[in-house]
């Protein structure tokens, strides 16, 4: 595996002061984009109850989008990015509909099915594309200098695109009847179907929600990292770890555990090194399995 | 005359029978109430009649069609609606949207509208708290959420399960006046009780289930009356003999 995630070092760590704001501003960076993940990872088990481990795979779809269209055709980036996600998303309708709705509520055999795409979007993306790294080139350079933090440019344009992203989920499931029906099967799927909510139709579009994240964030992420077919499985991962934190089908708990495992790599990323960072990671998982089995905001059943 | 109706079903659990064979009706604007003791398979009638629960055998027919083993939206388009045992409100949504949940296959039109504030009529509770947590409600105000819910879309016929299941006195009071006046409204409805003398109150006939099968039935005023039934579900003191009305 290669470095995962790599921190923005700072140019000077001046004072001490310049090096929080640096980890902070590099945290929630990293940590947006786990978000991204790991919403669409909670919806899906949320709504569905499938431990979506093809969650990677939507991403690495969304990131090879980005090297053909963006890359390859010369496209527009943000162009690019919308394209990729709501193509991703299209994508996962259909695994919804083809493959995952005979699983649903069958907890094992969904994960061994989500695990089996994987495995074989993997192969497929390794069979076209080749197994070497490949990259696109950076849709804006330059950094931005705070003064007390560098922010390169195009990790602000990721950070703002994520927020764009959040912000209509959140309404999305705030103030729609959809998305009211998706936070209510989350709760109690047996009464949401008396209520009249149809599972043939709710499923496929959650989880083309959930796709359409991924892919989003892929496509965000290409130009920063190198594109290649197992890229998925390190997002999958930090995903899994976020949802874990915050509690397995908790939207709430989804971004507040996002953010806190970008801040907490940030800080150990930049005190010691990424390896650090990543265990750090997991040993936070540990730690809160045993004291808060349910996550920080996770339901009391 | 809209009329519901379930001809022999039987409901099976692996190899168990919850329920063994039951034929029972209830016609437009009438209340019919189900007993029996725990276990006797109240629940799992309703929840078949709803599609949540696929029979074993037997019919459900709803005004004329044969509607068995059709799934719950399908049964709440067609206006046979469920208000579950133990509420089984939405805990995380506000008791808004629990109710806008309710109304889930209807248009906001002005019809909605008027029902909505029709519900917040009967239970001025619900609208005081509407920007709250359902979870965070009392037993009884959770109880008239629920109700409110299976109201909010406009039913012709309500299943109610329990619904005075672990409620204080007080709150049980409460929750048969709303029913008695919801029934004098003209709602046909399905009452499933433990508590056999609000039910039997409320109801113009009754059916009596013992572990899957019918044990007895007749008019509400009979069963009030029946030895039997003081004996067992009102807690009277009579002779202990199976009277068929």
């Amino acid at each position: 595996m290669t470095a995962p995630w790599p921190a923005v070092l700072p140019h000077c760590c001046a004072g001490r002061h310049m090096l929080l704001a640096q980890i902070l501003s590099n945290g929630l960076m990293t940590g947006l984009v786990y978000v991204l993940m790991a919403l669409g990872f909670t919806l899906i088990f949320g709504v569905m109850r499938i431990v979506n481990f093809a969650h990677g795979e939507l991403y690495m779809l969304g990131g090879f989008a980005t090297l053909i269209l963006f890359g390859n055709l010369g496209w527009n980036y943000y162009l690019t990015v919308v394209v990729a996600a709501f193509g991703v998303g299209l994508f996962g309708v259909l695994l919804q509909s083809l493959l995952l709705k005979h699983f649903i509520g069958r907890e094992l055999s969904g994960m061994i099915m989500a695990l089996a795409i994987a495995i074989t979007l993997q192969a497929g993306a390794n069979i076209i594309f080749g197994p070497e790294e490949q990259s696109v080139p950076r849709p804006v350079t330059g950094v931005l200098d705070l003064g007390a933090a560098v922010v390169p440019y195009d990790r602000l344009v990721v950070g703002g695109f994520t927020l764009v992203i959040l912000a209509a989920f959140w309404f999305f499931l705030q103030f729609t009847r959809w998305g009211l029906a998706m936070r209510a099967v989350t709760q109690d799927s047996e009464m949401a179907a008396v209520q009249g909510v149809r599972p043939g139709f709710i499923h496929p579009l959650a989880f083309g929600i959930g796709s359409l994240l991924a892919g989003g964030a892929g496509a965000l992420m290409a130009p920063i990292y190198t594109i290649y077919s197992y890229m998925g499985e390190l997002p999958m991962l930090k995903a899994f770890v976020v949802v874990i934190l915050g509690g397995l089908g908790s939207i709430p708990g989804a971004v507040l555990g996002g953010l806190l495992l970008g801040l907490v790599e940030s800080f150990f990323a930049t005190m010691y090194s990424t390896t650090v960072a990543t265990m750090i990671g997991f040993a936070l998982v540990i730690v809160i399995l045993i004291f808060r089995p349910r996550g920080l905001l996770g339901r009391t059943a | 005359m809209k009329t519901l109706e379930v001809r022999n079903l039987k409901i099976a659990y692996g190899n168990v029978l919850a329920v063994d064979g039951i034929t029972c009706r209830v016609g437009e604007g009438q209340v019919v109430c189900i007993l029996g003791a725990n276990g006797a398979g109240k629940s799992s009638l309703l929840k078949c009649i709803v599609g949540l629960v696929r029979p074993a055998g037997g019919q459900v027919l709803w005004d004329g069609e044969d509607v068995t083993g059709l799934p719950p939206h399908e049964m709440t388009r067609r206006g046979v609606t469920l208000s579950a045992e133990g509420r089984r409100l939405f805990p995380e949504l506000t008791v808004r949207e629990n109710l806008l949940m309710g109304a889930y296959l209807r248009p906001r039109d002005a019809a909605f509208r008027a029902d909505l504030e029709r519900v917040y009529g009967w239970f001025p509770r619900l609208k005081e708290r509407s920007r709250q947590a359902a979870g965070s409600l009392s037993g009884g105000e959770q109880q008239m959420c629920a109700i409110g819910r299976a109201l909010m879309s406009a039913p012709k016929v309500l299943l109610l399960d329990e619904p005075s299941l672990g409620l204080s006195p007080l709150a049980t009071r409460e929750v048969t006046r709303i029913i008695s006046e919801i029934a004098r409204a003209g709602m046909t409805t399905v009452l499933v009780e433990q508590n056999a003398r609000m039910a039997l109150g409320l109801s113009q006939y009754g059916y009596v289930l013992e572990t899957g099968r019918l044990a007895l039935q007749g008019p509400a005023s009979e069963l009030l009356d029946n030895p039997w039934i003081k004996d067992i579900y009102l807690g009277g003191s009579g002779p202990s003999q199976k009277v068929v009305a």
